[in-house]
């Protein structure tokens, strides 16, 4: 079996294109998952009965029902009440949902395990809670984070894949639409192989880099 | 919410949720036969080549989606000349895809135990083999419960990326519906219920396990003391 190397290179400008959309999502979706989980785990931890629990049932339905079917319900429903995005931006409001459920759950066990004897002491030197939470608790959470929170954010990036089913033109779907179009499958296979690889492997190597500066 | 309409189709949806439950677990059942011992393998030392291989094979299969294994079994095996039905198809990505996450799982169990135990499993002059089936790995397996059970909502999660092989699981099922009959809320709100349904009741079940196994084990330490 010879690789057609000609090919490989021939159909390689579309999935680079391809790739920078993966990228760009999964960009938007790392930072906005992130920012939404710090803010879900805030309110979780200062607000009243109502949004707690409105909270743990949202962390609850992100993490037991497939990312298909969290992609089906932006894209199906958000148009029936009227609200209509661009096939990208659905996309990304669905990942950027999933990733915030998680990392919402991630954070909020990494504060479990500081430790409440902080949140004491804080008291005592008298800092308010919000305080408390910005200045004591994120810095710690944030690194004891790091490994399962990069863990996450590669499954993430990896369900971007996903969008392919409602035609969002990342690198899945060009690589599906390429074997249909040419009827080549191996050529095709391995370069998208190689092209996630890329991605994930530098965020791995990015997480192992900033965890060995981030230690205490 | 016209929750008549979801229980008359039900007899639909049904079948679908019985079938992405055989997939999930006949794919993590394989998943585990292949990848807790080549954890463990992973573990020990071994020649250098077979531990390339096995890091190799786990980084393909974490940095790569579910989606692009899941089209690579489905085009890769008909060019080997492999001719299976889609299930099956589904069946291989699955297990395919899971043996990696449970080969890091393996490992790091194993990994995790202290030093101490083979230090006095060697005091007390057991052999090798001995130490690792019945010091080791019985607290091992304890400790690889819960990623375990992780690993499971994991794949049946991905079960309904098979969808788009025509795999027809709950997904599939309920999108079948969706396009006939156009009702979109009904058909998703019944289709997370019965996943999360699903998903919650494996999770109890490594609860209960682990539960089980560790006072199993507590009672044996207790008498051999």
């Amino acid at each position: 079996m010879a690789l057609d190397l000609a090919f490989m290179l021939q159909i390689l400008p579309d999935m680079i294109a391809a790739f920078w959309l993966t990228i760009k999502i999964s960009l938007i979706t790392v930072v906005a998952s992130v920012i939404a989980g710090i803010l879900l785990t805030a309110i979780r931890m200062m607000g009243g009965k109502i949004s707690r629990y409105s909270i743990i049932a949202f962390v609850e339905f992100t993490r037991g029902a497939p990312p298909l079917v969290h992609i089906s319900i932006i894209y199906f429903l958000l148009p029936e009440f009227g609200i209509v995005f661009n096939e990208f931006w659905t996309g990304v409001i669905a990942l950027s949902l999933i990733g915030a459920g998680y990392s919402a759950e991630i954070f909020r066990g990494a504060i479990d395990s500081i430790g409440s004897s902080q949140v004491d002491a804080s008291k005592a030197i008298g800092l308010s809670r919000i305080q408390t939470f910005r200045l004591v608790l994120i810095p710690q959470a944030l690194r004891l984070s790091l490994p399962p929170l990069t863990n996450e954010l590669a499954n993430v990036i990896k369900a971007s894949s996903l969008l392919s089913v409602i035609s969002v033109n990342e690198l899945t779907k060009v690589a599906n639409d390429l074997i249909f179009v040419h009827f080549v499958v191996i050529e095709v296979l391995i370069e998208l192989t190689c092209l996630y690889l890329i991605i994930v492997g530098f965020l791995m190597f990015l997480s192992k880099y900033m965890e060995a500066k981030f230690k205490y | 919410m016209d929750f008549i309409f979801i229980i008359d189709q039900m007899p639909r949806l049904l079948p679908g949720l019985m079938l992405t439950i055989e997939l999930s677990l006949l794919g993590f059942l394989i998943a585990t036969i292949i990848g807790v011992p080549l954890g463990i393998l992973r573990a020990y030392k071994i020649p250098f080549f077979l531990s390339w291989v096995i890091d190799f094979y786990v980084f393909v299969v974490r940095g790569t989606p579910i989606l692009v294994q899941i089209y690579a079994a489905y085009f890769l095996l008909p060019i080997f000349g492999i001719k299976i039905s889609p299930f099956w198809i589904g069946i291989v990505a699955l297990s395919f895809n899971s043996a990696g996450y449970q080969i890091e799982i393996a490992r790091a169990a194993i990994l995790s135990m202290d030093d101490g135990q083979y230090e006095g499993a060697f005091a007390l002059g057991l052999a090798k083999s001995y130490t690792l089936f019945f010091i080791i790995l019985p607290q091992a397996v304890i400790r690889m419960l819960p990623p375990m059970a992780n690993e499971m909502s994991n794949l049946i999660k991905a079960s309904s990326v098979l969808s788009v092989i025509t795999v027809f699981e709950l997904h599939k099922a309920a999108n079948a519906i969706i396009s006939d009959s156009f009702k979109f809320l009904e058909m998703l709100f019944a289709q997370a219920v019965l996943y999360v349904a699903f998903v919650v009741a494996m999770t109890q079940l490594s609860i209960y396990l682990e539960k089980k196994i560790g006072a199993n084990l507590q009672i044996k330490n207790l008498s051999q003391r």
